[in-house]
C-alpha cells in the first residue's frame, strides 16, 4: 500500500481505518474532506477530479512520510479521488494512528493542509446553471482561514538600521550604491560579506582563488559540509544571493595579483583584506595607494588578531608605516590553529568598520591599530604616524609599483607528488616543524631529516649547495620563507613542499604505491 | 635600575608563557629591553620582523624606556 494513493473508485473507510491499526497505537485521527453544493456563492452540482498523476503520487507519498516522521505517530495514509463526484461525496481521506491523540490530530492537519498546497489535482466545478470552472484542488475542504499578510515589499528589511539616526534613508542609499572589495572569502570573509550583504551593500566583489577544505568548516561559517571541495567564491556568491538577492555579486574566483590588483581596485569604493597572507596584505596597501582606495586590514592568530583601517585619502600611515620591513613570516591558521570565533569576530569587526566608512560614522580607525586577546579581552589601541622615508606611501602613486614575487620566489613550491617517480629520490625532505608539532603529527611515509625552523641557522645552513632539498612545514608558508632565505643565500636547489605535511603524506603514499 | 610593563601577544604569549609581566631592567632603551627578554624567553623573532610599542605608540628601538612604561612587542601577524 502506497502512503498516499489516488482512485477513481469510492472509498471504504472503515477498511482504510482498519488498515492503519496497530498494538502500538492508542488512537486515530482522521479527516473527511466532502464534496458540497456550493462554491464562492454559486450552487455547485457535481464535480471532477483530475490529477497529474506521477506527479501527485510522488509528492503526496512524500507529504504522508514527512508526517509520520516529524510528528513520530505509528501510521498514516491518505488517498484522494479522481473522476466524477457528487454532492456529499467522499473527496479525500487522511487517517493517522498514534500512541497518543495529541500528534495523531496534528500529523492528519499537516498532511490535509500539504497535499493541498502541494499535489497537483484540479477540480472542475458543474455549476447548477451549467457553467463549468476548473478550480485548484486547494477549495476541497472549504475556505482557507485566513492567513497573515506576507511583506508584498521589501520595505521593512532595512528598518532596524534606518532607525538609527545617523544612518537613515539616505544612509540606506548610500548602502546600496556601495561597492566593496572583500578579497579573501574565508574566517574572515564569511562574516564580513554576510553582514555586508545583509546591511544592503549594493554590490560585493568576492576575490578568492580557493576550494573549500573540509578543515576551513569550523571557522568559515558561510560554507557547509556537502560543499568541500567546490570553488569558495562561487558558493559564497551563491549564499550571499540568497540572503539578500538585492546585492549584486560579482564572482572573481582567482587570487588576486600585481595584475588584476589596480583594476579591481579601480571599481571599488573599498576593500576588505579578509587574506591570510602577508604578501598579498603587502599588495593590497600598495594597490590602495595607487588607486586611492581604503582598505580594511585584519588578521588573526589563536585567541587574539589585529585591525587596521588605512584610508589613503587621509594621509593615515600605510600598512608598511607600521611594518617598516616587510615581516618574511607570520604564522597562518594553518600553522598556529586558530579558534572559529575569533576570525568570527575580526570578520565582524571589519564589517562594522567598512559600514563606518560607508555611513562616515564616527570613531572611525585611522593609522591606529586596534589588537584584540578575546581570550582575557584585552585590547589596545596604538597609534601609528606616518614615516617619512616610507618605501610606500612617501612615493606618489604612480611611483609606487604593486609588488611581484621576487625572483627567488619563482618555481619554489613543488608537490613531491607530482614529482617523476624516478627523481624523488633525488630530494632531501626536511621536516622543518617544531619538536611539538612533529609530536602531534608525524611526517612517517618517507625518510627525512627533522631540523626546527627555530633551530635553523641561516649563517651556517646545514645543507648543500648542490643538493635538491625539499622543505615541509605544517601548511607550505614557513617552509616557502624559509626557502626564499635559503636561496637568497645561495642555495639554489630549495623547493617547499605545497600544502605542507599533510598533502606530502597522502600525496606521498597515494603516488608512491 | 627600571621597572616597566610588558604585554605579550600572540606568539611572544606563548614563548613567554605569560600575557604580561612586570620587569625590573637595567636596559634604557626598547631595543636593549627586547634584547634582555629574548635571553630570558628564547623569543624566537628577530627585533627586525616586530615592532616595540611604548605606552599605545609604535616607538623606535633606541626609544628610552622609564619607571611605569607599558611596553608591547607586537609581531605581524596573518591568519584569516
Amino acid at each position: 500500500m502506497n502512503r498516499f494513493e489516488l482512485s477513481a473508485e469510492p472509498l471504504d473507510t472503515g477498511k482504510l481505518k482498519n488498515g492503519l491499526r496497530h498494538a502500538r497505537a492508542g488512537g486515530f485521527a482522521s479527516f473527511e474532506g466532502w464534496v458540497r453544493n456550493h462554491n464562492e456563492g454559486r450552487d455547485v452540482g457535481r464535480l471532477e477530479y483530475e490529477a497529474f498523476a506521477a506527479v501527485a503520487e510522488k509528492e503526496g507519498t512524500r507529504i504522508v512520510t514527512e508526517a509520520i516522521e516529524r510528528f513520530g505517530v505509528t501510521a498514516a495514509h491518505c488517498v484522494h479521488r479522481v473522476g466524477d463526484l457528487r454532492i456529499g461525496d467522499l473527496a479525500v481521506w487522511v487517517g493517522v494512528s498514534a500512541e497518543h491523540r495529541g500528534e495523531a490530530f496534528v500529523a492528519c492537519r499537516y498532511i490535509i493542509d500539504q497535499i493541498k498546497a502541494r499535489v497537483p489535482i484540479w477540480k472542475k466545478e458543474h455549476y447548477s446553471d451549467g457553467v463549468t470552472g476548473w478550480v485548484n484542488c486547494e477549495r476541497v475542504s472549504g475556505p482557507e482561514p485566513p492567513q497573515p499578510a506576507l511583506p508584498a515589499t521589501t520595505d521593512g528589511l532595512y528598518v532596524r538600521q534606518i532607525a538609527l539616526k545617523e544612518v537613515g534613508e539616505n544612509g540606506q542609499r548610500l548602502l546600496s550604491e556601495a561597492r566593496v572589495l572583500v578579497v579573501g572569502a574565508g574566517g574572515l570573509g564569511s562574516p564580513a560579506l554576510m553582514y555586508l550583504a545583509a546591511a544592503g551593500v549594493g554590490h560585493i566583489g568576492i576575490c578568492e582563488g580557493d576550494t573549500l577544505e573540509a578543515s576551513n568548516l569550523h571557522r568559515q561559517v558561510l560554507y557547509r559540509r556537502s560543499q568541500v571541495g567546490q570553488s569558495k567564491a562561487h558558493i559564497a556568491a551563491q549564499q550571499l544571493r540568497e540572503l539578500n538577492p538585492d546585492t549584486e555579486i560579482t564572482v572573481i574566483d582567482v587570487s588576486l595579483d600585481a595584475d588584476n590588483a589596480e583594476s579591481l581596485f579601480n571599481q571599488h569604493d573599498l576593500v576588505l583584506d579578509c587574506s591570510d597572507n602577508l604578501k598579498l596584505k603587502f599588495l593590497l596597501n600598495a594597490a590602495a595607494l595607487r588607486t586611492s582606495t581604503p582598505v580594511v586590514f585584519a588578521s588573526v592568530y589563536q585567541y587574539e588578531g589585529q585591525l587596521h583601517v588605512f584610508d589613503p585619502r587621509t594621509g593615515a600611515p600605510c600598512l608598511r608605516c607600521v611594518w617598516p620591513r616587510e615581516p618574511n613570516v607570520a604564522p597562518t591558521c594553518n600553522e598556529a590553529g586558530v579558534l572559529g570565533p575569533v576570525p568570527g569576530v575580526f570578520g565582524s569587526l571589519q564589517a562594522m568598520e567598512a559600514l563606518k566608512q560607508l555611513l562616515s560614522l564616527p570613531g572611525r580607525l585611522s593609522g591606529e591599530l586596534l589588537m584584540l586577546d578575546l581570550l582575557s579581552f584585552r585590547s589596545t589601541k596604538i597609534s601609528a604616524s606616518r614615516l617619512a622615508d616610507c618605501e610606500i606611501c612617501s612615493r606618489t602613486p604612480d611611483q609606487i609599483e604593486l609588488p611581484r614575487p621576487g625572483e627567488f620566489e619563482i618555481a619554489l613550491d613543488m608537490d613531491l607528488a607530482e614529482v617523476d617517480p624516478g627523481l624523488r629520490n633525488d630530494y632531501v625532505v626536511i621536516d622543518i616543524r617544531e619538536q611539538d608539532e612533529v609530536s602531534a603529527r608525524p611526517l612517517t611515509t618517507l625518510p627525512h631529516r627533522h631540523i626546527a625552523m627555530s633551530t635553523f641557522s641561516l649563517d651556517a645552513p646545514p645543507i648543500e649547495p648542490d643538493q635538491p632539498y625539499l622543505l615541509c612545514c605544517a601548511s607550505g608558508t614557513r617552509s616557502r620563507s624559509l626557502a626564499i632565505e635559503l636561496r637568497q643565500r645561495g642555495f639554489a636547489h630549495v623547493y617547499s613542499q605545497t600544502g605542507g605535511v599533510d598533502h606530502l603524506d597522502h600525496g606521498h603514499s597515494r603516488g608512491g604505491d | 635600575m627600571t621597572q616597566v610593563n610588558v604585554q605579550y601577544y600572540a606568539i611572544f604569549r606563548e614563548q613567554a608563557g605569560a600575557s604580561d609581566e612586570s620587569v625590573e631592567t637595567g636596559a634604557t632603551t626598547a631595543g636593549e629591553l627586547y634584547a634582555e627578554l629574548c635571553d630570558r624567553h628564547n623569543f624566537s623573532l628577530p627585533a627586525a620582523a616586530l615592532r616595540a610599542v611604548v605606552n599605545e605608540e609604535f616607538a623606535d628601538w633606541d626609544t628610552p624606556i622609564s619607571d611605569g612604561d607599558r611596553v608591547v612587542f607586537i609581531p605581524p601577524v596573518a591568519g584569516g
